[in-house]
């Protein structure tokens, strides 16, 4: 899929601006877990409709015709290997001609300086970790989630769930003092200048999960950096250690939003970005009638049909280790669920825009998706190992939202 | 009709293929309540296709106690008039919930299909895998094809397909209430079943004065001692026909119960495997489950076994067959004379009333008396009504034989909660007598 502009109509909230809109780029290729579609949700709900969906291919070849990048959790590594030296480079310029990236959890590790391979390619950010010991702690439960190798040492991860975190007094000037966020790996983090840092880590709550001890826990993370704000060349680095995006944490997700209409005032390079010429708009089709009743119909049918074995799945004792990074059954279903919660607006409209090779790939990925959800569920009955089958269907997942959610957002812009 | 309903009926004409749908009024809701008030509708709306319509009761799959049931109207093969079969075990919910209230099959397929109906879609789908097949390998070739172990089907086996009389339509495995040949009708539209799943919610006007009632009602239910009873032998006991505890007690492996529903009305006998096993069995066929009161108290009557008894069930089941018709009209005394006569039963079953209710359903109150004087022709305009009233509302009609508690005034109290609609006695009244003309 070729990254495209997709046009705007957006009735602003609490910094509308005269300026034009931010064009947001979600990368959703290799190495992405299902977080980026809590942005999705996020920047809908935020009237932030102008969104393209990335995978490695899109990145390696420029980042010209976006305001901001969004890279959301995952497997850092696994991303790093994927966007490769040229990825790297895109990003690197897109940030030095003015752009705003916003990195979440694996999308915050990945442009801290690093020694290891891949990651020593995203050295632009001078951020430590806090979390990254030699020696590995003891653990007090959730082992499996509970460290990644990192070199000779671990990124281990102290706590999950919701944790408290707090605003410095510098910090912009539409925060709130403090609010909750969910850490599920994300970092802790230390910089040279103290302004760098937006929020730090301030409490662990009710609902805060230990996986070391809370002493141990306090002591990586608490009074260290959560959010840092890096500026590089004429832009920015956003990081998150927390997600922010979490659909239900709405005070966080009302920061993420103020910042992106806050940075798009105030900077003279956002809007920057190079208009994509008429010439190399990739034409959309216009869907009506029985064609676009079908169409709709069809996407349905499977969604379906993939939602019903993804929910047999939940209940089988299952787990995958693809790349680094453990991926459950439910996880399946949240790429589902996301496009299932928009089919009844589609069934509504009178009209779809779509591209035409989207229309194909949510044809095609649709189907095999469901084919291969059922040959996983027939190789977990048949106690057979079902990586293989996994590794794929979280692949064809994320091709099918990215096509879904261009459709989705395309139509949802030419909609009025 | 925005409320404790999908809001869709399903048009599935099987000769053209062609599947539409058309919105569930309001009009109609207030008019017909729903479940047999609506599906009775429907068959005469579309009767010059000789249409079967399947739907479910307006408070089917709520927390309103037992509120389990869905319904099949269609013309009976076995008496040649409109009749309705209750959808019991966790069928009827599952219909609801897979998007549609009721579901209009007109015409007839060229060739064997099955209806896959799913999360609001309606697939009309080549049986060529499962024809020919009994009703218990097609349902679990149909679960392990779509990958979903809790698939609900409404599904006939060989006997439907060959349209011999007494045809049954079954659920999942099992034998089902139906007395009038439901299963000829399928397989004379080369229809071999349906399947259904759905992860449907359903919206209530007022949720929270429609739960509080719902459990305050389920708390006068469970004030009822039958409620330390399980299974069918009780109601059998109970309705002073044949004792068959004792005859069924070596084989009973457990009971369980139609969805909300607060008596097990449901016995799985056990008779290739220990009765007494509490884990999973490895055996694949270890039994059987029943909820035929007559058919069973007729095997004993005839002098089968336990065993043998819930071997010509388990054979039944499997076939798509009625039984009760099995044992009454082939007049074979033994297991395999019984199974080699299903393709030749010729006679009639006694029918209840009007005909129009399953007679698999005892004529009588079940454990209370209703206040009834116990008069047979009060007894049979009683048991009439009760089975209107449940096939609208969607209470498991057994349970509604049991349980004074589910009363006409609070389903019409729960129905308005529910719909925002103004239905009252005079309404269901109104429907009832239209059900029941």
């Amino acid at each position: 899929m070729s990254l495209r502009l997709l046009c705007l109509c957006w009735a602003g909230s609490l910094m509308t601006t005269t300026k034009s809109i931010s064009k947001i780029g979600i990368y959703a290729g290799s190495g992405t877990s299902h977080s980026w579609l809590w942005f999705v949700d996020l920047f809908e709900n935020n009237g932030l409709h102008n969104l393209s969906f990335l995978n490695e291919s899109n990145v390696q070849k420029g980042l010209d015709d976006l305001d901001v990048l969004v890279i959301s959790g995952g497997d850092t590594f696994a991303v790093a290997e994927s966007l490769g030296a040229s990825g790297a480079d895109s990003i690197y310029k897109f940030v030095h001609r003015g752009g705003l990236y916003i990195g979440s959890c694996a999308g915050a590790y990945l442009p801290m300086n690093s020694s290891k391979k891949p990651l020593d390619l995203f050295n632009f950010v001078d951020v430590k970790i806090t979390n990254l010991s030699k020696v590995l702690p003891a653990t007090v439960k959730n082992s499996f989630k509970f460290c990644t190798s990192y070199g000779c040492g671990f990124i281990f991860h102290p706590i999950r769930e919701e944790v408290s975190l707090k605003f410095s007094n510098n910090a912009l000037p539409f925060c709130p003092l403090t609010f909750n966020a969910p850490l599920y790996g994300g970092p802790g983090m230390t910089v040279t200048d103290p302004s760098l840092v937006l929020a730090t880590y301030n409490s662990f709550t009710t609902n805060t999960s230990f996986l070391v001890s809370e002493a141990l826990a306090g002591e990586i993370l608490l009074e260290k950096a959560a959010v840092v704000r890096v500026p590089v060349g004429k832009g920015l680095f956003y990081l998150f250690g927390p997600h922010l995006e979490h659909p239900k944490f709405p005070i966080a997700n009302q920061f993420v939003s103020d910042v992106i209409n806050w940075e798009n005032r105030r900077s003279k390079n956002f809007g920057s970005s190079v208009p994509i010429s008429d010439k190399s708009i990739t034409p959309f089709r216009k869907l009506s009638g029985m064609t676009k009743k079908t169409f709709v119909m069809d996407i349905k049918r499977e969604l379906s049909n993939s939602r019903i074995v993804a929910l047999n799945l939940e209940f089988l004792p299952l787990r995958w280790m693809i790349g680094k990074k453990i991926y459950e059954p439910e996880k399946i279903r949240v790429f589902l669920e996301s496009m299932w919660s928009r089919i009844k607006f589609l069934e509504r409209i009178d009209r779809l825009h779509i591209f035409s090779n989207d229309m194909e790939t949510i044809k095609t990925t649709s189907i095999s998706l469901t084919q291969g959800l059922r040959k996983l569920k027939r190789a977990v009955d048949e106690n057979q190992d079902s990586l293989a089958e996994a590794t794929e269907i979280f692949s064809q997942l994320k091709q099918l939202s990215m096509a879904f959610y261009t459709m989705y957002f395309l139509t949802l812009t030419h909609k009025g | 009709m925005e409320y404790l309903s999908t809001e869709k009926i399903l048009i599935i004409d099987l000769a053209s293929s062609i599947v539409e749908e058309e919105e569930l009024e309001e009009s109609l809701v207030s008019e017909k309540i729903g479940g047999v008030g609506v599906t009775k509708y429907l068959y005469e709306k579309f009767e010059n296709d000789d249409p079967i319509v399947i739907g479910c009761g307006l408070l089917t799959g709520t927390t309103y106690p037992a509120s389990a049931s869905g319904i099949i109207t269609a013309k009976s093969p076995v008496t040649g008039k409109l009749a309705h079969c209750p959808i019991t075990y966790k069928v009827g919910v599952e219909i609801k919930f897979s998007g549609f209230d009721y579901i209009v099959i007109k015409g007839s397929a060229a060739s064997p299909s099955y209806l896959w109906i799913h999360d609001g879609v309606a697939d009309i789908c080549d049986a060529v895998d499962i024809w020919g097949k009994d009703v218990w390998k097609s349902t679990e070739f149909l679960r392990e094809l779509v990958g979903d172990d809790l698939l609900q089907t409404i599904m006939i086996g060989p006997a439907g397909e060959k349209q011999s009389d007494y045809a049954q339509v079954c659920y999942n495995h099992w034998n089902s209430p139906d007395r009038f040949g439901f299963g000829t009708a399928f397989g004379a539209k080369n229809l071999k079943g349906l399947a259904f799943r759905g992860m449907g919610l359903i919206e209530c006007a007022d949720v929270e004065d429609y739960v509080s009632r719902s459990l305050e009602i389920l708390k006068e239910v469970k004030n009822n001692d039958f409620l330390s009873k399980k299974g069918i032998a009780e109601l059998a006991k109970a309705i002073g026909e044949e004792d068959l505890t004792d005859w069924l007690a070596p084989i009973t492996h457990r009971h369980s119960a139609d969805y909300f529903t607060p008596y097990a009305t449901v016995t799985a006998l056990f008779m290739d495997e220990d009765p007494k096993i509490v884990e999973e069995t490895k055996v694949a066929e270890p039994g059987v489950l029943t909820t035929d009161i007559f058919a069973l108290i007729a095997l004993k009557k005839a002098g089968f076994s336990a065993e043998d008894a819930g071997r010509l069930l388990r054979a039944t089941a499997k076939y798509g067959i009625d039984p009760l018709a099995v044992i009454e009209l082939s007049g074979k005394t033994s297991l395999d004379e019984c199974s080699e006569a299903f393709d030749s039963l010729s006679g009639n079953l006694a029918l209840k009333g009007k005909g129009i209710f399953s007679s698999w359903c005892p004529a009588r109150p079940i454990f209370n008396d209703f206040g009834l004087s116990g008069e047979d022709s009060e007894a049979i305009a009683w048991w009439e009504r009760r089975q209107a009233v449940a096939g609208i509302f969607g209470i498991q009609p057994l349970f509604a034989l049991m349980c004074p508690e589910l009363s006409e005034e609070n389903m019409l109290e729960l129905a308005s909660l529910g719909t925002e609609l103004d239905l009252d006695q005079d309404v269901l009244d109104a429907v009832v007598a239209y059900v029941c003309d």
